[in-house]
């Protein structure tokens, strides 16, 4: 596994277009945090109550499910819990049915599950993210936790969307041709049979999720469609709606777009009791509200008491875009879902530390992920202990 | 195809576990620096060099080896089990580097001695019973070998009554002072840096440098050991100006040496990166560590002009 992964990346190193692609992007990702979090200080003081926050979540991880679902009924929307992948893929199947339109919005609890190749096969699925519409165009894996598509190149782009019927020509404009992707989605909006998104964080204590966006399409992913599934991992729970909103924008914030544009708060489906004081749902927004928590390996790796503080990561992506090697290949240097510094924790949770122990020596220790890790991850102190495991019970 | 990390790994361990080094080196070129110093032997106080300076041209020459080998030929020696089948092939493809190479390092650990001297230090040397710290075993995730190789280390420290180590470089510093605790039990030996050292004591100047100069920071010193102010006060004492760049200090950027021997190619590209970066703030770059001298230096010709901070030292408290 390690010489097939070196092998991968060697390649990655001398694969030009990928390198343009990650070096311009880093050039603009890799300050922007510095600039918001100068400019919001009070930004600093979120990281330490999410973190807090956390703690009491992840060791008290059961309770906090349970109560994130009653709310969740409470407030008329559906939840589940799913221990693995194929319960939570069974779930939503279930609910979607087949043959049915599908729009869907960034999120990497899917990517992990890989939910959009599972509903294909009998339905039609659409990324709504305009990246994440050029990684499902071109097959590829997503590149970055908030940036999939940041090795691709504008002429790429271009001939991908083409490819698909977006009504793009080579000499537009950026603009124009976020133009067509518009005109594009908006009709599969309108006719979606569902949409399904992730979750930026949960609150336990109202059963709401939070989902960033800027775009806009996660508005209309989550609010056209008659049903709206949403899925996100255990350890986005907060314990208040107060933090939860404090988990969304500091992510925000730490992948260097602050203010996000859209924050959606959703607590349940429409309804409206406006004749003659009957509650109905189902009103301009979805009649179906449907919440999945994902565990898939969580809950198991809480365990672990090295892997375990994985767990407090809010998926920021500024500990890649600052890695020395990521900056070079991208998510080369990973598993199958996440990679750079935090890819190797998080590849030790949803696919085994075995795999991630085989990843872990491309690591330089350089301890830059911790420094700039909102919540002050000891990515190091993982990807050595991953790097100790390799040569105990791998090798 | 690239280098099989697994087998170069196990080279390493080899090595290191029967010579006591991961590169074979003599005990004249490991001592040679402390010839005409007199430095006492052994003490409660020592000199503890942790042969990284000293090994860094032999690990040079290793490595231009490894980057310059055919990849197919070498996938072909390797399958024959010709290059890595034992600890002896390491010298297969090991040129002893150039005598000036390892002068060179010899004198900026005799500088380092003797600004200590200068600011007023006792201190002993253990000479040939000097070993290897182990950070490489540690780095690479060889933990059963390293706490073996580090029992050793601490038991040489005790045979000759040391109780206070001065270090010199950052990995070093690092392993020994925050490392061997959690692995040797009752290991009570201080443990502290000569840029540490030189900075407490105020050395007054001998000479002004008025110089534009930037730093690189080693990810160790800065993130790990807290050693950012020191280096910085002892550099302006001098009269030299720090032009600091963007990622200096705990969000410094690293110089891609820890990667060199498993993967020179990345190692290269990260040291491109770097001293580009570097290049846009000053020319002439000020470096604390024999790792990042010399993976800065393969790329360096050209962008930047590489300086180890102890020749400067030299050139201010020194002479
Ligand atoms: S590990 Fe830290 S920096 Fe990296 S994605 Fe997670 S929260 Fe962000």
């Amino acid at each position: 596994m390690l010489q097939k992964a070196s092998e991968e990346i060697h390649r990655a190193l001398y694969m030009k277009s990928l390198r343009k692609g990650l070096s311009r992007s880093v050039n603009r990702l890799v300050p922007a945090p510095y600039r918001i979090l100068d400019r919001w200080r009070y930004l600093l003081g979120y990281t330490e109550e999410i973190r807090e926050a956390k703690e009491k979540v992840l060791n008290d991880i059961d309770y906090y499910i349970d109560a994130t679902m009653k709310m969740v009924e409470e407030t008329k929307g559906h939840a589940y819990y799913a221990k693995t992948k194929d319960e939570a893929v069974k779930l939503v199947k279930d609910l979607v049915g087949k043959d049915k339109l599908i729009v869907k919005s960034k999120s990497m609890v899917t990517e992990e599950l890989g939910l959009r190749e599972e509903l294909d096969r009998d339905n039609t699925v659409f990324e709504t993210d305009l990246g994440e519409l050029l990684i499902q165009f071109s097959r590829d894996k997503p590149m970055h936790t908030t940036a999939p598509a940041i090795h691709i190149t504008r002429e790429k782009a271009i001939m991908l969307l083409k490819r698909h019927g977006v009504k793009v020509r080579d000499n537009m404009s950026t603009m124009e041709i976020v133009g067509m992707v518009r005109l594009f989605l908006r009709e599969k909006f309108v006719k979606a049979d569902a949409g399904i998104s992730g979750a930026n964080s949960i609150a336990a204590d109202t059963g709401s999720i939070f989902l960033v966006s800027n775009e806009g399409n996660i508005r209309n992913t989550t609010s056209l469609p008659p049903i709206h599934i949403a899925i996100t991992g255990v350890e986005k729970i907060m314990p208040t709606m107060e933090l939860a909103f404090k988990q969304a924008v500091t992510q925000a914030a730490y992948a260097g777009l602050y203010p996000p544009t859209y924050v959606s708060v959703i607590s349940g489906p429409s309804s409206t009791a406006d004749i003659e004081f009957e509650r109905v749902y189902g009103v301009h927004g979805p009649k179906e509200v449907h919440v999945i928590l994902y565990d898939g390996g969580r809950v198991e790796a809480l365990k672990d008491e090295v892997i375990s503080e994985q767990l407090y990561c809010i998926r920021c992506g500024r500990c890649q875009a600052e890695c020395p090697i990521w900056q070079l290949v991208g998510n080369t240097w990973g598993g199958r879902v996440y990679g750079g510094p935090m890819g190797m924790g998080w590849t030790a949770i949803i696919e085994g530390i075995e795999k991630a122990s085989s990843l872990s020596h491309f690591c330089l220790l350089c301890g830059k992920c911790r420094e700039v890790c909102p919540m002050k991850i000891d990515m190091p102190r993982i990807i050595r202990y991953l790097k100790m495991y390799y040569f105990k019970y791998v090798k | 195809m690239p280098l099989p990390m697994a087998d170069v790994i196990t080279m390493i361990k080899n090595n290191i576990s029967k010579r006591g080094t991961p590169l074979p080196i003599s005990t004249g070129e490991a001592t040679g620096w402390a010839m005409d110093l007199d430095i006492p032997h052994g003490g409660e106080t020592i000199l503890y060099t942790g042969l990284l300076y000293q090994l860094t041209p032999f690990i040079e020459s290793v490595v231009d080896r490894l980057d310059k080998l055919d990849d197919e030929s070498l996938g072909g020696l390797l399958k024959a089990g010709k290059v890595f089948s034992g600890i002896l092939d390491i010298s297969r493809f090991f040129v002893k580097p150039d005598k000036d190479e390892i002068r060179e390092q010899h004198n900026k650990i005799k500088r380092i001695a003797l600004l200590l001297r200068k600011a007023g230090v006792e201190f002993g040397y253990l000479y040939k019973d000097e070993m290897y710290s182990g950070v490489l075993l540690y780095d690479l995730g060889l933990e059963d070998e390293f706490k073996k190789h580090a029992e050793k280390v601490f038991n040489k420290f005790r045979k000759h009554g040391v109780k206070k180590v001065i270090t010199i470089d950052p990995h070093s510093t690092h392993v020994l002072r925050s490392v061997y605790p959690q692995y040797i039990e009752g290991f009570e030996i201080e443990v502290k840096n000569y840029l540490e050292i030189l900075s407490e004591r105020g050395l007054s100047p001998e000479n002004n440098i008025e110089e534009d100069i930037t730093i690189h920071d080693p990810c160790y010193y800065a993130r790990y050991e807290d050693i950012i102010q020191q280096p910085r006060s002892l550099l302006e004492n001098g009269g030299l100006h720090i032009v600091e760049a963007e990622k200096s200090g705990r969000l410094t950027h690293c110089c891609g040496g820890p990667l060199e021997s498993l993967s020179p190619k990345i190692a290269a590209e990260i040291a491109k990166y770097r001293a580009a970066e570097l290049s846009g703030y000053c020319d002439k770059v000020v470096v604390m560590c024999p790792i990042c001298y010399s993976n800065l230096k393969r790329v360096a010709r050209g962008i930047i002009e590489l300086t180890d901070i102890s020749s400067i030292l030299w050139k201010i408290y020194g002479d």
